[in-house]
């Protein structure tokens, strides 16, 4: 069943009968997405939930083109994302991946990163610049020093979060960003996405298995099963009222079976 | 160079003298039950018929004294490289034989052509008494140098999937993701050469330089050989494994920055 949404924000992401093809190892032909439509607005979350092997992962990896579908178009701003580099777009589309990936390096060295990444002088810890992610993710500047690689799991998802930042994209994708905190630590996460959607008017993309995400900061959801948009529409009445068994089935399954990357 | 009148030509019955050192090997390693009995008697058969092959071929080349014979010589050998090579790695990259062939024989070639013509100067430049036993050398150790690059490259692309996905997120090119990657392989690559330099004359008497002295070479120009072979094959591993780290890590990725699936 597909709704599409009524929103008065601007469309930023659209997809259109978007399709995905694999070969499998017996190379035989594997649908892993197929005749995905929707569209992501600025100023708002959009939540994919579904379970394992649904394509969720997939389908956020072809917003930056880490992947390229196999039919169908996605449009940023109305220009179809496979006519701009992918260098440009990934700068504009910002990814968070689902293991807090961590350089070598200090926390600062980390976050200095995309910069040197596109030859440009990377800005100092007293900058505007760096203040403005970490004051955006809620981390403290005394951190800066400290090595990157020894700080903790939800530390360390805020450090991926500022650095997915500070090339200031205008969409931002994150893929099971809470599969390794724990409940305070997600809540903790959940509010700081949605602090800096409107604070920075961001299109927000978020992948998920946990339904704490889909029922408290989630403005669009998108339920996928077996590659396919089962039901989508605004998340708190999705949750409220499904409308269609396959969503109702997966809701009312306990939460640890649903846990998966696909 | 040469003074044959210095050379004890060893006859049969001395050869069958240093095989008794070889049923000696095959004691004790049956003493110690190892289980490799087999594989040593079947390796020390192989190297009497393959040298005494090779000897009775250089013998025809010597007398034949042509340039093609020569340059054949060559090719099979540079094709036997590429085939141990590859032989000796589990996990290819892809293209391998394109990859590892392509370096092997710009890398070596060129190496050798500059060793045996500009260094050494010999005339003419087939002549098969100076160009087979240096190339020889040279197409040895390049690939040793070859095989451990590229088994290197491949390993450190599968593990550091994560860390290069998350550079390409943040706007990086294919090269600047793969950077480590592309660092530690020839560094891997390079390290024997590097160690055997700094052991030369220390802990072993390489085997060119203690066969001229046999052969009644005087020890200084012996080891002026010896130091030149050394130098040609440093630069070989260096420029063969170069080509194999350049070419080899864009064949893990895509056009577009995306790296491909496993």
């Amino acid at each position: 069943m597909n709704q599409p949404q009524k929103s008065g924000n601007d469309p930023i992401v659209e997809f259109t009968d978007v399709g995905v093809t694999k070969l499998s190892p017996a190379g035989t032909s594997m649908v892993i997405l197929d005749q995905i439509s929707f569209t992501a607005r600025q100023g708002e979350i959009t939540g994919i939930i579904g379970a394992s092997g649904s394509g969720k992962s997939t389908l956020i990896r072809l917003c930056n083109r880490l992947d390229d579908p196999s039919a169908g178009t996605i449009k940023l701003n109305g220009q179809n994302i496979a006519t701009i580099d992918p260098l440009v777009l990934r700068r504009k589309v910002a990814m968070v991946l689902q293991k807090p990936f961590m350089f070598e390096g200090t926390l600062l060295e980390n976050l200095q990163r995309p910069f040197l990444f596109r030859k440009l002088a990377p800005p100092s810890a007293e900058s505007l610049e760096i203040a403005r992610v970490l004051d955006l993710v809620q981390l403290p500047a005394e951190m800066l020093k400290r090595d990157a690689r020894s700080l903790s799991g939800g530390e360390q998802q805020r450090v991926n979060l500022a650095r997915a930042l500070v090339n200031h994209p205008e969409v931002l994708l994150l893929d099971e960003p809470t599969s390794a905190l724990d409940r305070p630590s997600t809540a903790r996460l959940a509010s700081t996405l949605n602090t800096i959607c409107h604070s920075e008017h961001l299109a927000i993309m978020v992948v998920t298995h946990d339904l704490y995400l889909a029922e408290h900061i989630v403005n669009h959801l998108i339920y996928l099963e077996e590659g396919r948009i089962m039901e989508q529409g605004v998340g708190t009445q999705m949750l409220a009222i499904p409308q269609t068994t396959a969503f109702s089935n997966f809701l009312a399954k306990p939460e640890r079976e649903q846990k998966s990357s696909s | 160079m040469n003074n044959p009148q210095h050379i004890i030509p060893l006859n049969v019955i001395q050869l069958v003298s240093a095989y008794a050192l070889i049923l000696l090997s095959l004691g004790l390693a049956r003493l110690q039950r190892i289980g490799h009995e087999k594989q040593l008697l079947w390796s020390s058969m192989r190297m009497l018929f393959q040298l005494i092959a090779v000897g009775y071929l250089l013998h025809l080349l010597f007398a034949i004294n042509s340039p093609l014979p020569v340059v054949l010589m060559l090719l099979t050998m540079a094709g036997f490289s590429l085939q141990i090579a590859g032989s000796r790695i589990k996990k290819r990259m892809p293209n391998f034989y394109r990859v590892v062939g392509s370096s092997i024989i710009i890398g070596c070639g060129g190496v050798t052509f500059y060793f045996c013509l500009l260094v050494v100067g010999y005339s003419p430049w087939f002549d098969p008494r100076y160009l087979i036993p240096l190339a020889g050398m040279i197409f040895g150790n390049a690939m040793n140098g070859a095989s451990l690059a590229a088994e290197r490259l491949s390993s450190e692309m599968h593990e550091r999937r994560e860390e290069i996905e998350c550079a390409l997120s943040l706007g990086a090119t294919s090269r600047q993701s793969a950077g480590e990657a592309i660092r530690n392989a020839y560094s891997a690559a390079l390290r024997p050469t590097i160690n055997t330099m700094a052991a030369t004359g220390i802990v072993a008497l390489p085997g060119m330089m203690t066969g001229q002295i046999l052969s009644g070479t005087e020890p200084i120009i012996a080891v002026r050989y010896q130091i030149a072979i050394l130098c040609a094959i440093t630069g070989a591993v260096a420029v063969t494994s170069f080509l194999i780290v350049q070419q080899g890590y864009r064949r893990f990725f895509t056009d577009a920055h995306q790296l491909k699936r496993e």
